[in-house]
This record gives structure tokens, C-alpha cells and sequence, in this order.
């Protein structure tokens, strides 16, 4: 026997993910939103209300929740097809109607189009690949396929987005928690490997801007994926505040040439002609402009950068990301640093005193980190991850002085996973 | 031009069957409700509230409480498991 306290703005929400977790009438008690920041005498009489409303949904609650939520099946329903006009304008009404898409003009997946992506793996069509959160949708090949062929991805692109969905699939990546979020949570996609030259996948100038076809579609296939089959439509499901452009589309390659350390997916027990897809639960681009010369100087300013109390990196011990230009990896390195070198300075040096997060924000800190910290007190220097490993650092970007803070959602540990190519594969370009 | 064509419904299927179970409270007097805590700010005072009126109005005989780390994590498998095992009910809280 459950039910659920939900603020009004919620009710959407709360659900879908009931329904998505195979308990579509568990009761709600309904308090008024904003909650959080209700006086105390306000609080008092919210409560008034609330308690008589669980008394009686508790007692009057009739066939509800699920006491056994049956195993996701291994394989699903094909996916549909429909009469949809055949005008490009038209068709595009017709999807933005329904919802179907992220705002841009999409390409028809069409039967044809679709067919010509699933030769590109050996995976069968009705094959699932994962559960994507919040809403739970069943992500099978022939579905991922289709979220390509809308994004614009050329057929060849289909391995790399299979092994996205398996990422953001992952228990440790906690998909949930960045899909539903008032955080403005992107997912960012990194490849490594060979492939990323086979598929011109940009890793070096603007390679987070525009202008490269497979950064610009493949990152707005995994948005598609995310909103199409995990259901985060925004401001019903995916209850960003803001929310921010890198939800359109958020991918690069590693630029593994300018880099003196070993790529990120080495670091993490893949050979190095290997090929993989990370995922990184992003709350932003910090651009970070240090022309300084010494290495001692230009490290400072990224910890300096760091710090900021308004972070759920510190908030809970977080797991956060630093893109490096090779200007800046080179200099670390020519200063006889490791890469752990640099993450274990950046750690040490980007501590803030807890008493720089404020009132409540304060006390989430102190229950976020007690486990890890004990007691927290004002002047307790806090880490902005458990251990300097927590902090990754990857290489991309061309020439100049500019490096990139990526603080990452709350409770978020980014995921790698191998591309799985037919022979030939995207080697062969199809 | 033929005026339509044929294309994929984007929406993927979610695939979780729910089993349906009845289940309710006959009455709240003499039972023990479980909260979780969410963190969020304010709702660990909602909960002292409602525990303090389930009790004194509407007879409830003990209220449990579990206070999550964050949000948007979950309870542990071992911490749920012994609220479930104690309580006759669970209340959870959504929202801000």
C-alpha cells in the first residue's frame, strides 16, 4: 500500500511514471507548488488539508499499484506504420501535432529509409536494446533506427546509436533522474575509436558547434530517442526550468591526436582501436579562456572555475568532466604531469568552503555528503567529487586557449560502451 | 505526387505489464505508516507535520520515517525492504 505526495506542477509526471512502472493508479495527494519554499506557517496548513486527504485515499483506494511489475519482454511490437502526408511541410505539421519530434524539421522515416539503417547491424529489428526513462519505452533496433533516419544520420551511424542506447540505458548513468529534472540536463555524446574518422565525426575546431554533419545528427537522434521512446516531453515529463540548447543536439569525438595522455575510453579498459560511445549527463559548456603560460597558473583557473556553490556536483559528490584544448593538455603534460596528476591538483585545489551554499541549500549538502564527509559544518572544505578519479578529463577542440568545464547532473556517472560493427561496417561507409 | 505516403510512428511502446492487486487500508487508527523523505526543501517539515495529525486526528498508532539522500535517488533495496516489512503503509513525496 503507497501513495504519493506531489506538488500541482507534478501531477504530469507523477503519472506517467506510475504508469511507466507498472502502477498507474497508486493514489496522489495533491499540495499546492512551489512547496519548497512555503513559510512555516504555511506549511502547517497545507499539512491540515494533506493529512485528511491520505486518510482517505488510503482506506477508499481501490484496485491499485502493482505488487509485481512483469520482466520487460526481450523483444517488442514492431513499430507502426501510418498515412502521414506526403508534402515535407505537411508531414511536419502532421508529427509537431503529435508531438513527435524536437521542433526541427525531421526526415520521413519512411519504410525505405529505415531498412537502409538496419543493414548497417546484425541486431534483429525487434530487439531491445534498453528502457529508456522516464516513460520507460522499449528502445529496440527498429525504433532507434527511426529516431536516426528523423534526426538526418546516414544509415552508417546505426551502430553508434545503438551503442548510445545502451549507455543511457545503464543503471549508473540514471537516466531518470536527468530525463524528469527542473535541471537544464543534457546528454552529451563522446566518441572514441577509429570510427570517429570513418564517420567524420568533428573532434578538433568547433567540434561543439555546427557545421558537421554526424556531431549535429547524431547527437539530435540519442534527443529524439530520449523524447520519442523515454516519453520526456518537455514541461509535462522533462520538467526543466530553462532547459538549454545543448538539447537539441550535444556530440564531438575526442581528439585523441592532441592528446598526450591516453583517451578516455583506454583510461576506462578499451583497446585503443576499439570504438565507443560515452554518455554525460551535462548541465553546461563553462568556456574557460586562460592564455596563461604556466601550468601552475592555467590549472588554478580551472579549479577557480569549478567552484560554484549553486552545483549538484558539490551538492552530492558529483562525477564532472573537463575538455581540454590540446593547448592545455600539451602544457600539463610538458609540466611532467599525469592525467591523474591533473585531476588529483584540480580535486584538491577546487574545494569550497560548505559555508558558500546557503539556508536550505546548506542542509542539502550536509545530508548529500554526510556519508562520505560525517559531519558538516560551516567552514568544512568540500570536495566537488568523492575522489579525484571522479573528475574526467578528455581532450577536444582545436587551436587556442580555451578549455570547457562540464558540470554533470546530479547523481549521474557517465557511461562508455562499445560500437559493435557489421563486417565492412562504417569502415566501408555502407 | 501521391498526396500521403507511409511513415513510422516515432513512439515506442513501454512494454511494463501492470499487475493489479486490491489493496487498502479498512481504517488508519492502530496502523503504522512509513514516510520517505525525498530532501527536497520544506518536505522533511510536511512530514513532521502529517505524522504528528495522522497520529493525534486520525488514531494512526506509529509513523516511521526514511529521510533518501537526494532527491533523485532512490531508497536502498535493504532500507525499503525494512519499511515495507514495518509499515502498513508508504508515503512518498514528488515535486518541489
Amino acid at each position: 500500500m503507497a501513495l504519493t505526495v506531489v506538488s500541482q506542477s507534478f501531477i504530469g509526471l507523477g503519472r506517467a511514471q506510475q504508469k511507466a512502472l507498472g502502477s498507474p493508479d497508486l493514489p496522489m495527494a495533491l499540495i499546492p507548488h512551489p512547496f519548497g519554499t512555503r513559510s512555516r506557517v504555511e506549511l502547517k496548513d497545507i499539512a491540515a488539508k494533506c493529512a485528511d486527504d491520505i486518510a482517505r485515499l488510503l482506506c477508499e483506494a481501490a484496485l491499485i499499484g502493482a505488487t509485481k511489475v512483469a520482466a520487460v519482454a526481450p523483444v517488442a511490437p514492431r513499430a507502426r506504420l501510418i498515412e502521414a502526408p506526403a508534402d515535407l511541410e505537411e508531414l511536419n505539421k502532421f508529427y509537431i501535432k503529435r508531438r513527435w519530434g524536437d521542433g526541427l524539421i525531421i526526415a520521413p522515416p519512411t519504410r525505405e529509409a529505415v531498412e537502409r539503417m538496419l543493414r548497417h547491424t546484425n541486431r534483429e529489428p525487434d530487439e531491445v536494446v534498453a528502457t529508456i526513462a522516464p516513460g520507460m519505452g522499449a528502445a529496440t533496433v527498429e525504433y532507434i533506427a527511426i529516431q536516426g533516419v528523423m534526426a538526418g544520420c546516414y544509415p552508417e551511424y546505426l551502430p553508434v546509436l545503438i551503442a548510445a542506447a545502451e549507455a543511457v540505458g545503464a543503471s549508473q548513468f540514471h537516466l531518470q533522474a536527468i530525463q524528469a529534472t527542473t535541471n537544464p540536463s543534457a546528454v552529451w555524446l563522446l566518441v572514441n575509436g577509429p570510427i570517429a574518422k570513418w564517420l567524420e565525426v568533428n573532434s578538433g575546431a568547433g567540434c561543439l558547434g555546427p557545421g558537421t554533419w554526424a556531431n549535429a545528427t547524431l547527437g539530435r537522434a540519442l534527443r529524439l530517442m530520449l523524447l520519442n521512446i523515454g516519453g520526456a516531453l518537455p514541461g509535462d515529463i522533462d520538467k526543466a526550468t530553462q532547459g538549454q540548447p545543448a538539447k537539441y543536439t550535444f556530440c564531438c569525438a575526442e581528439n585523441e591526436e592532441g592528446n598526450p595522455w591516453q583517451p578516455l575510453h583506454v583510461e576506462r579498459g578499451f583497446s585503443a582501436d576499439a570504438n565507443t560511445v560515452t554518455t554525460i549527463g551535462a548541465l553546461g559548456t563553462w568556456s574557460m579562456n586562460m592564455t596563461a603560460k604556466g601550468a601552475e597558473e592555467v590549472l588554478a583557473m580551472i579549479a577557480d572555475t569549478m567552484q560554484y556553490p549553486a552545483s549538484s556536483d558539490y551538492m552530492y559528490g558529483g562525477a564532472p568532466f573537463i575538455i581540454l584544448s590540446p593547448q592545455h593538455a600539451q602544457l600539463f603534460h610538458r609540466a611532467g604531469w599525469s592525467k591523474y596528476d591533473v585531476k588529483r591538483r584540480l580535486w584538491e585545489q577546487s574545494k569550497i568552503r560548505a559555508s558558500r551554499s546557503k539556508g536550505s541549500e546548506f542542509e542539502r549538502m550536509a545530508t548529500g555528503r554526510r556519508a562520505e564527509l560525517g559531519e558538516i559544518g560551516p567552514d568544512t572544505m568540500v570536495p566537488i567529487s568523492e575522489k579525484p578519479e571522479d573528475i574526467s578529463i578528455v581532450v577536444a577542440g582545436g587551436a587556442g586557449s580555451h578549455s570547457v568545464f562540464v558540470p554533470v547532473s546530479a547523481h549521474t556517472r557517465s557511461v562508455t560502451r562499445e560500437i559493435v560493427l557489421t563486417e565492412g561496417g562504417a569502415k566501408a561507409g555502407g | 505526387m501521391p498526396s500521403t505516403m507511409q511513415v513510422y510512428e516515432p513512439v515506442a511502446p513501454c512494454l511494463t505489464q501492470p499487475q493489479k492487486s486490491r489493496q487498502s487500508l479498512d481504517k488508519l487508527a492502530g496502523k503504522t505508516i512509513g514516510f520517505i523523505d525525498n530532501s527536497k526543501p520544506n518536505f522533511n517539515l510536511l512530514v513532521e507535520d502529517l505524522s504528528q495529525l495522522l497520529i493525534e486526528k486520525h488514531g494512526v498508532k506509529a509513523v516511521i520515517k526514511q529521510r533518501k539522500r537526494s532527491a533523485s535517488q532512490g531508497l536502498s533495496e535493504a532500507l525499503m525492504n525494512e519499511l515495507v516489512s514495518k509499515t502498513d503503509a508508504i508515503i512518498t513525496g514528488s515535486g518541489d
